[in-house]
């Protein structure tokens, strides 16, 4: 087999992976990187992201309000120092950004412009139009080609990590035009690999969105993190699950039910006014307005339509020009996909999984608990989102923690010795590995269509990790997983040739996936309160700051289910209180402006 | 209330290079409902009938440039063609023109991706600035005039419709070429002089006939027609330009 | 099962022949169409070449040019000069936009419309304005 020797592996080229190969690049120009990705790197789904980034810009704004705000967006769950950390560095993050060419928004004096988004109490997102995520993803990959020292290796499959002497040190990846295997030995490895989100029936991601290195990093000991935590956004098309930004809303747009009524202020986000207001009505975090929908659908109060139920996202009182201006994508998926006018007509919409909290676990570093590999993006869970997202702040995340990622990962290649050439262990896993993949690609002996465990793997999730969720319905899930974990043993291919092999990759994908999805699934079950965007039904409504404050750990057990422990939530000035929106949160921060005055 | 799906005939120019020397048509039955794209046409064919058939794709919203192929002729995303414009059919569909097929609908990606390394297309700022001094300032009115050119996708259907690049693989063609105008549109830039290079080369600008075929099937109106065919003024006047004195001449 | 993987039997792009690419697809009959035009032009240049030349040889020759151009085939080939050329103003204007930059008036983007519209118009009056010219110079 052949080998190939590197100080620095990045495993995913999206916005994450390049912007920490770019930082290795810079930390010092004589370090080997190989960077590793499925797919071409504008294909990545950082691609697909739409509505912003986060950082302080506005003069009335400040660090201690966008902390707040993602603190108790998070519910209480983030690791506080981290977040700190974070909304410290995201405003210089994004003016590198800039300075590397994106082309972000701008206001008529020539400096950025920032837009509202859920759940910030001030406006603090900049965004280009609305593809910010396809605007930097661009920007990210067009300038790391500026650095010699960045190898990329396109549309090269990533299908184990090896692991020796307690440290990892290297991956084992496939050259999907030929399905030779090569072994990648590496120093320091990132995994940047994205989210699962493809584990759930009706989703936003894109097809590659499979959780391989968040499975790869658990089937060698790391834990995922918090991996019940998954959100809904939304406001998502009917039939694809395709995404409708954020931005709709704080450029004013209104959620309707089946009477044309702005449902939302009957759940503590109101009282309606037709201008937007921050954290407020369709400003509210996504996890309560996807409640919202919930509670809407049981009371008969949404929309039919051929793809199940649906509310109507109304941006018709903003105008042609200004949709035309601000949100020209939208425009078009309305059009081309719904043949929907939305100048003219509702976009009717409903929620759909759109992003992973939980992940790998990381430290303020990036670092895993295996020494020499670090996580940056959604596969990583470094503690800023907590039990929610906040829009805008994961496209930040991605710079901030990529940047992070790189120096750490430069900074461990550099120090401690490693052999040079693979010792036999390694060569040993390396050629174990490439035999289980052989075996599935030349196997003539299955029975189980790809599409049928895939399916049942993802209707299970949508019914038992929906939500609002109960012990019956998890339980029911975790034991489906279980069964699809069994019959995917006896997966069975059509294709067998070794070059351009696209259903063998999507049958290891399928492994990836089901192995996260029972993390997730078992996480949940454990999980005996509501918080964030993990509701329960089941007498467990209330959130439980005395046993559950505190993150889940899913520890991989081979053929049986995870063991689910707990790690302390590290808390530092803002203790657990209420999230309040709407006018109960304006009514809330008066008093604790109040209070801050009075203390002078 | 569910619909009862029609039928439609979905023909797939195949490729196999381990089984067959030459492309062959292949012919599949797919069920299909009112909005269904021809992408999911071909993955139901994949999930359910033929595992082999091999395909990108990946965000189904024609922002990952992913699945470009020839759908009737026309070089198209699938994920934003539907079955119901197509219908009767039946439906041909095979790899993007004028690039090698490597597999079924898969082309080779490589020649797009070096040429678009070959033209630096990153910001060479006109000034430094630091990270503490902010973003450089940019008017709406500046930004306007580059980001329509910074909107590709890199799909590469516009190489499928350029016959020139088809004739003449070495032509750097037109998205590579409208990417490269973006960074010479962009007030920030100040490194249209290293540039002038591809632009003047025989497999730059002067490869294009103005065809215009790719501004006509470039899904995100980028108009790499225009990129290219605006850049033969200056890559005439830059021509000229060496016959008169740069600095304290006459000009 | 090889061990080695013979990369030259795995991997085999295909190149596609590119004889007969603009017969069947609409959009390059017409751009054969344009192209082929320019040869009218050619020809026509010739003709008005020779022109001159007799005209500079003398009022004979001069005459027994203008003479051969009533001929019913020189008739029928100005026909065939002038659809050409009508049709080569008409592709020239419709691809004008594409070679100028995006030019911003009053706030709006000139659209691309405007230019064709603009630049028919004109050859549409210079046309008529000629024609009249040499009705006027016989009379």
């Amino acid at each position: 087999m052949q080998v190939i020797q590197v100080d620095v592996a990045i495993i995913g080229a999206g916005g994450g992976g390049l912007r920490a190969a770019i930082a290795v690049a810079e930390a010092d120009p004589a370090l080997k990187i190989a960077l590793v990705s499925k797919v071409y790197p504008m294909r990545s789904h950082t691609v697909a992201a739409e509505g912003g980034a986060a950082a302080v810009t506005q003069a009335h704004d400040s660090l201690e309000a966008h902390f707040h705000d993602t603190v108790a967006g998070g519910d209480w769950l983030c690791e506080q120092d981290v977040v700190e950390s974070f909304v410290a560095q995201a405003h210089e993050s994004l003016v590198q950004m800039e300075h590397w060419g994106c082309p972000w928004s701008r206001k008529e004096d020539g400096h950025v412009n920032v837009r509202a988004f859920g759940g910030m109490k001030i406006e603090r997102t900049w965004f280009a139009a609305d593809k910010t995520g396809f605007h930097m993803l661009h920007t990210l990959f067009q300038t790391s080609i500026k650095y010699p020292s960045i190898q990329r290796f396109d549309e090269y499959f990533c299908m184990d990590l090896v692991v020796d002497e307690g440290a990892v040190q290297g991956a084992l990846v496939i050259n999907i035009a030929t399905g030779e295997f090569t072994l990648i030995q590496a120093k320091s490895v990132i995994i940047a690999t994205g989210g699962a989100g493809r584990v759930f029936r009706e989703n936003t991601n894109g097809g590659i969105v499979t959780g391989d290195g968040m499975a790869l990093a658990y089937r060698h000991g790391v834990p995922l993190r918090d991996m019940e935590f998954v959100q809904y956004h939304p406001t998502c098309m009917p039939g694809t699950g395709l995404l409708f930004t954020e931005a709709c809303r704080g450029e004013g747009g209104f959620l309707l039910n089946k009477d044309g009524y702005r449902y939302l202020q009957d759940y503590g986000l109101g009282p309606a006014s037709p201008e937007p207001r921050n954290k407020a009505m369709e400003l509210g975090p996504r996890d309560r307005l996807s409640q919202a929908f919930w509670h809407e659908k049981q009371k008969g109060k949404t929309v039919s339509s051929r793809h199940g139920e649906v509310v109507h996202l109304d941006l018709r009182h903003l105008g042609e020009k200004k949709l035309r201006e601000r949100l020209p994508q939208i425009y078009e998926l309305a059009v081309e996909y719904l043949g929907v006018d939305p100048a003219k007509e509702p976009i009717p919409v409903l929620p759909a999984v759109h992003y992973t909290m939980g992940g790998i676990i990381a430290d303020g570093n990036t670092a895993s608990t295996l020494p020499g590999l670090y996580s940056v993006g959604e596969c990583s869970s470094v503690g800023i989102h907590g039990a929610n997202r906040l829009g805008s702040n994961s496209l930040t995340e991605l710079i901030v923690f990529g940047k992070i990622a790189g120096e750490q990962a430069a900074q461990f290649a550099k120090q401690g010795s490693k052999p040079a050439l693979p010792t036999p262990n390694m060569l040993a896993q390396a050629q174990a590995a490439k035999a289980s993949a052989e075996a599935l690609r030349t196997s003539h002996s299955g029975t189980e269509r790809i599409a049928t465990l895939r399916k049942e793997m993802a209707q299970s999730m949508e019914d038992g990790c929906g939500i609002y969720r109960s012990a019956d319905t998890m339980q029911a899930t975790c034991d489906k997983l279980a069964e699809l974990r069994q019959r995917y043993k006896n997966i069975k291919l059509d294709d067998h040739s070794h070059g351009w092999n696209t259903e063998w990759l999507l049958a290891i994908e399928l492994g990836y996936l089901l192995d996260v999805a029972e993390a997730m699934a078992h996480s949940a079950l454990n999980r005996k309160e509501s918080r964030g965007s993990h509701q329960r039904l089941d007498g467990f409504e209330a959130r439980d700051d005395v046993n559950f404050l505190q993150h889940s750990l899913a520890y991989y057990q081979g053929d049986g289910p995870p063991r689910i422990a707990y790690g302390p939530v590290k808390i530092t000035s803002s203790q657990p209180g209420t999230r309040a929106y709407g006018a109960a949160g304006e009514k809330a921060d008066a008093e604790q402006h109040a209070k801050e005055s009075a203390n002078g | 209330m569910a619909e009862a799906p029609r039928m439609i005939e979905i023909q797939v120019l195949r490729y196999r290079p381990e089984q067959e020397s030459e492309p062959v048509w292949q012919s599949y039955q797919v069920p299909f409902t009112e909005d269904m794209s021809v992408l999911q046409g071909l993955q139901y064919i994949k999930d359910e009938i033929d595992g082999s058939v091999s395909f990108r794709w990946s965000c189904r919203m024609a922002i990952c440039g992913s699945c470009g192929m020839m759908i009737n002729r026309k070089p198209s995303l699938s994920c934003q063609t539907f079955l119901r414009d197509l219908f009767p059919g039946p439906v041909k569909v095979e790899a993007l023109d004028h690039l090698p097929i490597e597999r079924d609908l898969m082309v080779s990606v490589e020649p797009f991706v070096k040429k678009l390394e070959s033209i630096k297309p990153y910001l060479i700022p006109k000034e430094e600035r630091t990270l503490a001094q902010g973003e450089y300032l940019q008017s709406p009115a500046q930004l306007a005039a580059f980001e329509q050119y910074s909107s590709c996708i890199n799909c590469m259907l516009c190489y499928a419709a350029c016959p020139q690049f088809g004739l003449n693989p070495d032509f750097t063609g037109p998205g590579v070429l409208a990417l490269l105008h973006r960074y010479n549109a962009d007030s920030r830039d100040g490194g249209k002089a290293e540039r002038m290079e591809i632009l003047n080369a025989e497999e730059g600008v002067w490869s294009c006939t103005a065809v215009g075929y790719c501004s006509e099937v470039c899904p995100k109106g980028v108009d790499p027609a225009n990129a290219v065919n605006q850049n033969k003024i200056n890559s005439a006047v830059d021509y000229f330009a060496r016959f008169f004195p740069k600095k304290g001449g006459l000009i | 099962m090889k061990s080695q993987i013979d990369v030259k039997t795995v991997r085999r792009p295909y190149v596609r022949p590119m004889a007969g690419w603009w017969k069947g697809n609409a959009f390059f009959v017409r751009y054969m169409v344009r192209e082929a035009t320019a040869v009218a032009v050619w020809i026509y240049a010739l003709v008005l070449t020779v022109g001159v030349l007799r005209l500079g040889q003398g009022e004979a020759a001069w005459n027994g040019w203008l003479d051969a151009m009533k001929s019913p085939l020189s008739l029928s080939l100005h026909l065939v000069l002038l659809v050409s050329m009508v049709v080569h103003t008409y592709s020239w204007f419709e691809i004008m936009p594409k070679t100028m930059a995006p030019m911003v008036i009053n706030g709006e983007r000139l659209s691309a419309e405007r230019i064709q519209r603009t630049g028919w118009s004109v050859a549409a009056v210079a046309f008529v304005v000629t024609l009249l010219l040499a009705v006027w110079s016989q009379a």
